[in-house]
């Protein structure tokens, strides 16, 4: 079963009367496990895209189901809870709160999950160990770098040990180092069994994701996932 | 529900400058209010304690009809139906009157040595002493035989002391009203102003059968204090007094009393409702105050709900709901309600007991007003909270990440 199913999805915007169409008419399903790169230039739709999957955003018409559950119709709760517990973001200007600890913002989704698990620090701490963090537990954004900054987002989108983590641009802030060793952080999330989402615009990021998706223009350019499923079957 | 309680607790935290500026309009409402209810409180105390001054459960009968004019009530037309007998009268046959004075009063002339000063010579019976709360500070009260014999001895206020002796010792002398000699046997104890704001003090009180033979020749008198039995006999006797006068002075039916009663709370009364006036002036003022405290909670939070959209962004996109956005929000105007409060409440209750410890002001805190004020912050901090908390809930997630 598809984890991530999209039916002919389309997203406009209206602004000032004028209906803008970011999004026309996208089908897109990924398996459980799967590790996938949408790529485009800018203005493509990437960014609605996944909004949309992430559960951030509504779309204006078609059919999305995550797994198993149609989430367009869902209401504000329970695409929160969606979001909550299935998905993990990381972002490419990292989004973590400003003066807060690298601990506490590992757990602030776990703030708003329905349980709050006791072995909640512990985990964090695990997380950012496993990062490469567990000396930096107390620093603040402001005190870390922009590649430790992005490993404490990655140890975040896991606290919930979510099924899905989009990352946007995941490397666009970073320098090559610290972009190589993001890539292969999420290398080794998806040998673990996540499933990996990951918008860039740069093509060596992109390859490797073992599909790669294109948009253009709100549409799917290409999606070599298509050949791959192909050549599954000719196997 | 806690964690959102702690969020908006450290987010404030986190700001303390923006947080005490914004709580700073309520402190200064809420510390007002509390102030200025202590000071109407404290006056009204005042009035009333001048009220009671005047003499326990006492009811005044003045021969005319009484009426206000310039603030105060004076005696109108002149009458000569009153009568010690009436006074004698109503002893006797009222069963809620404890006692009576008759009383009859005029400004005169009094002279020691080559000293003279006008003062207010007044004639009354020993009871006048105890119902009009007077005392003695020194000397004695004139005799059952001196008002038997109408001799001339006369009890003095301290005022009239002053203008008349000076520093001199004024007890055993001599002093000559309308050129008949009185000797001093008694000086009252001071009583200050009453509540027309004349000066008690100024009075040379002698026995009333020696006013009405010696001073004026006449029958009737202007005035009797009359004591009731308790405080809850008052209306009572008022109404019996005035039946029995009206029966002793042959008033049929259609004709009005010629006399005026004035009890010890028609005056409660009176004053309360002027000192009402200016508690319900106070608490407009204060509410007024109020407002504005709150205006400036809607102020800043809107502020922050603009300062922190990207913050709003982060919180939504890990799970949180609209509803956990609004909590937080409120949270925060909450406690910058309480904040300022509690502050408010502190620095009134301080402002108050201060001003009445060092400052020797009348104030009286009224737990009410604090109470009120609580409730007032809580309802404030709501109020002005929802708009910004609202606003911060819809927020499009995405747009509120993408915010710079």
């Amino acid at each position: 079963m598809n984890l991530i199913e999209m039916n002919s999805i389309c997203k406009s915007y209206r602004n000032i009367g004028f209906e803008t169409q970011v999004l026309n008419n996208v089908t897109l399903h990924i398996g459980e496990g799967d590790y996938v790169s949408i790529i485009g230039p800018s203005g493509a739709g990437k960014s609605t895209l996944m909004a949309i999957m992430g559960c951030l955003a509504q779309p204006t018409s078609g059919e999305y189901i995550l797994d198993g559950e149609e989430v367009g119709k869902l209401n504000d709760r329970k695409l929160s809870r969606v979001r909550n517990e299935k998905i993990g973001f990381v972002f490419q200007a990292f989004h973590l709160l400003p003066g807060v600890t690298a601990l506490e913002n590992v757990t602030l989704p776990l703030v708003y999950a329905k349980q709050t698990p006791g072995n909640a620090k512990e985990r964090a701490r695990e997380l950012l160990a496993k990062v490469g963090l567990e000396h930096r537990l107390h620093h603040t954004p402001g005190q870390l770098s922009g590649g430790e900054q992005q490993r404490v987002t990655i140890a975040r989108s896991l606290i919930n040990d979510p099924r899905i983590i989009l990352a946007d641009e995941p490397t666009g802030n970073l320098d090559s180092k610290n972009g190589i060793e993001t890539m292969k952080t999420f290398d080794n999330l998806v040998k673990e069994g996540k499933t990996i989402v990951l918008i860039t615009h740069d093509s060596e990021v992109a390859q490797h994701a073992g599909r790669i998706i294109s948009i253009l223009d709100g549409q799917i350019d290409s999606d070599s996932g298509v050949h791959r499923e192909r050549n599954t079957l000719s196997l | 529900m806690i964690s959102s309680f702690l969020i908006a607790f450290r987010a404030l935290f986190a700001h303390k400058t923006r947080t005490f500026l914004a709580s700073l309009g309520i402190l200064i409402g809420i510390a007002s209010v509390i102030v200025m209810v202590a000071i109407g409180k404290g006056s009204q105390k005042e009035v009333m304690d001048v009220i009671a001054g005047m003499g326990e459960n006492l009811i005044t009968v003045n021969a005319g009809e009484m009426k206000r004019r310039g603030g105060r009530l004076r005696l109108t037309g002149n009458v000569n139906t009153l009568t010690v007998r009436d006074a004698y009268r109503i002893t006797d046959e009222i069963a809620e009157v404890e006692m009576v004075a008759p009383f009859e009063e005029k400004r005169m002339v009094a002279k020691f040595g080559n000293n003279s000063a006008e003062t207010t010579i007044a004639g009354s019976t020993r009871d006048f002493l105890i119902i009009r709360d007077y005392h003695l500070q020194s000397g004695e009260q004139f005799s059952e035989r001196d008002s038997k014999t109408a001799n001339r001895v006369a009890i003095i206020g301290m005022t009239a002391v002053k203008n008349l002796f000076g520093e001199e010792d004024p007890m055993g002398q001599v002093i000559k009203v309308h050129f008949i000699p009185f000797k001093i046997i008694g000086v009252f104890e001071p009583k200050g102003v009453d509540t027309n704001g004349l000066d008690q003090d100024d009075l040379v009180l002698i026995p009333l059968s020696t006013y009405m033979r010696r001073i004026v020749n006449q029958k009737h008198i202007t005035r009797i204090f009359v004591r009731a039995s308790s405080r809850n006999n008052i209306a009572k006797a008022s109404e019996k007094i005035r039946e029995l006068l009206r029966e002793n002075h042959k008033l049929t039916d259609d004709r009005n009393d010629d006399f005026t009663l004035v009890s010890q709370l028609d005056l409660e009364e009176l004053k309360k409702e002027t000192t009402e006036l200016f508690t319900k002036l106070i608490v407009g003022v204060a509410a007024i105050s109020l407002l504005v405290g709150g205006i400036g909670i809607l102020a800043v939070m809107l502020i922050s709900v603009k300062e922190r959209t990207r913050e709003i962004g982060i919180r939504r996109a890990v799970g949180a709901t609209r509803r956990d956005i609004i909590r937080q929000f409120l949270y925060e105007s909450l406690i910058i309600g309480f904040l300022g409060g509690g502050l408010g409440i502190i620095l009134g209750v301080g402002l108050t007991l201060g001003l009445t410890k060092w400052g020797h002001w009348i104030l009286i805190l009224d737990p009410n007003s604090i109470w009120t004020a609580s409730w007032a912050c809580a309802g404030l901090g709501i109020f002005f909270g929802v708009f910004p908390a609202i606003k911060a809930s819809k927020l499009d997630p995405m747009e509120a990440l993408t915010t710079e």
